[in-house]
């Protein structure tokens, strides 16, 4: 009778655990669920597109261009000019979470982003890639992602913030707000021919040093589901 | 007046007819090519080099290696050398007629002294101006024929500024002038050395030796030199490439025009004084 007793309490705790457990993740999964499928409504889509950038050591103007998508990851933004663009397609963690049995969810709170709440999801790749942990504040009433973190192998931590308006209906922000990590930009005065320049008194010790990158995406004129041709992603035609 | 534009003419030919005045434009001409030639063959992986850090987190998308990139580097390498070469001509134009024995002709001519050093200085001006266009269609010309136009990346040893192709010409052109006016600054003052000796190497080692000097101080980041540095005119010199910041730091740039302007008229008068009372033995 003892022995059922205390057998018994831990196996009941233990059947709770994981039915508590496997209860959220399956609702994590149906929340990136409703997500994907909102997302799943654009086929393709072109915009007009305003870039605007804030980096540590690189003094760039904003320029305009347009910029297109394919299902399930083609991407381009076409500009005149030279311009610096995260690594990552922007859709690459939705496309990623398209497949629901290739990461693990688990739930991790709640959060007000600008007024909306947001239910934070962290995710785990099943698999070992590139990404190692996403986590995602998602506005569960209207089905989209308005922050996204992910830290990967290559290029540290990129968070991208999404700002919607016109467009919520396919999921399609008017502006996103990337942060990357940045190391400072520092060369050789003589690489750099650049010898009559006054080195800053923070220099010497300045190489290797990180600072964060933000890249703004300024969208408009939306043009969604049109039918685009792979030809406009070919990046060695203009 | 009428005697200053008389005498221009043939200062301008005795330039043309010695062979030391085609030097600049040969070694222009060998340099700039060379630089073109290997940014042709080994460009792109100079600039990968150089921006590795920054393809670490970012893909950089757009003709980087383009004709306005080319004409900048081109600059940056040849403001150190440009002034040997002007210094190389002007730093001849009277102490060249003195050891020539041609000065006492030249002032039995019915046109006062300072008519005869006015169209020396003209002359040497002129030349400058001829070298600089030359690099200018070389190094621009050659530069859009070779590679085309695109948003040029301005390399610093800290820091990148990128200026869109729309807005570059302008400030190539004002680094053109402002080069034209340094490059004047060392035609003034080996034309000034030249009136105080009868020989043409003085000056024109002198020159050569005040801006190696004054370039050292310039290059050299010790506490004491920088004390230094604000009154040096190759401090000045270098100024052209503050047109291609943004924001453009404008006060900074007038400050070092006018003492440019400053130098030129200062080495003139000196120049003036004493030519106009120099008493000529030889």
């Amino acid at each position: 009778m003892l022995l059922q007793s205390t057998v018994r309490k831990p196996l009941v705790l233990l059947l709770f655990v994981l039915f508590y457990s496997t209860t959220y993740a399956q609702t994590a999964k149906q929340i990136i669920a409703a997500v994907t499928k909102k997302f799943g409504l654009v086929n393709d889509y072109s915009a007009v597109i305003n870039m605007q950038f804030d980096i540590p050591s690189v003094n760039l103007q904003k320029i305009d261009g347009k910029v297109f998508y394919k299902k399930p990851n083609k991407f381009r933004i076409k500009t005149q000019g030279i311009v610096f663009l995260p690594k990552q397609n922007p859709y690459f963690a939705i496309t990623a979470l398209s497949d629901s049995n290739s990461y693990t969810a688990i739930l991790s709170g709640e959060e007000k982003i600008n007024n909306s709440t947001t239910t934070i999801i962290n995710v785990i790749p099943n698999s070992e890639g590139d990404l190692i942990l996403g986590k995602f504040w998602i506005d569960k009433k209207n089905a989209v992602v308005l922050k996204s973190q992910w830290t990967t192998k290559s290029n540290g931590t990129i968070q991208i913030e999404n700002f919607f308006g016109t467009n919520m209906a396919y999921a399609l922000p008017d502006k996103m707000l990337f942060t990357v990590d940045v190391t400072k930009f520092k060369v050789p005065k003589a690489v750099a021919v650049d010898i009559n320049s006054k080195s800053s008194p923070k220099s010497s010790n300045a190489s290797g040093v990180k600072g964060t990158g933000k890249i703004t995406l300024n969208f408009s004129q939306y043009t969604v589901n049109k039918k685009l041709t792979d030809a406009v992603f070919d990046e060695t035609k203009n | 007046m009428k005697a200053l534009f008389q005498m221009t003419p043939i200062e301008l030919i005795k330039i043309t007819t010695k062979p030391r005045s085609y030097i600049g434009f040969l070694a222009i001409t060998v340099i700039v090519l060379l630089i073109e030639f290997a940014f042709y063959i080994d460009g792109k992986t100079y600039l990968q080099f150089i921006m590795q850090t920054l393809e670490q987190s970012f893909t950089i998308q757009g003709n980087i290696l383009n004709g306005n990139l080319i004409c900048f580097i081109i600059l940056q390498m040849l403001i150190v050398q440009m002034p040997l070469m002007v210094a190389l001509v002007t730093g001849d134009l009277i102490s060249g007629e003195a050891a020539g024995g041609t000065i006492r002709l030249l002032l039995t001519k019915p046109v006062s002294r300072a008519n005869i050093l006015m169209a020396k200085y003209l002359a040497g001006s002129i030349y400058t101006f001829l070298l600089i266009l030359w690099l200018g269609v070389l190094a621009l010309g050659g530069g859009y024929l070779v590679f085309g136009h695109g948003d040029l990346m301005v390399l610093k040893s800290e820091e990148l500024v990128i200026l869109r192709d729309g807005d570059i010409l302008w400030r190539f052109l004002g680094a053109f002038v402002i080069a034209f006016l340094s490059l004047n600054v060392i035609a003034t003052f080996s034309l000034m050395l030249s009136c105080f000796t009868d020989n043409s190497i003085g000056p024109i080692i002198t020159s050569m030796s005040v801006i190696i000097l004054f370039t050292i101080i310039g290059t050299i980041d010790i506490p004491f030199f920088d004390q230094l540095k604000p009154f040096l005119f190759t401090t000045h010199m270098i100024i052209w490439r503050n047109l291609f910041d943004n924001p453009l730091p404008k006060s900074q740039i007038i400050t070092s025009i006018t003492v440019l302007v400053g130098h030129i008229i200062l080495f003139l008068s000196i120049a003036f004084y004493h030519f106009t009372r120099k008493d000529i033995q030889n």
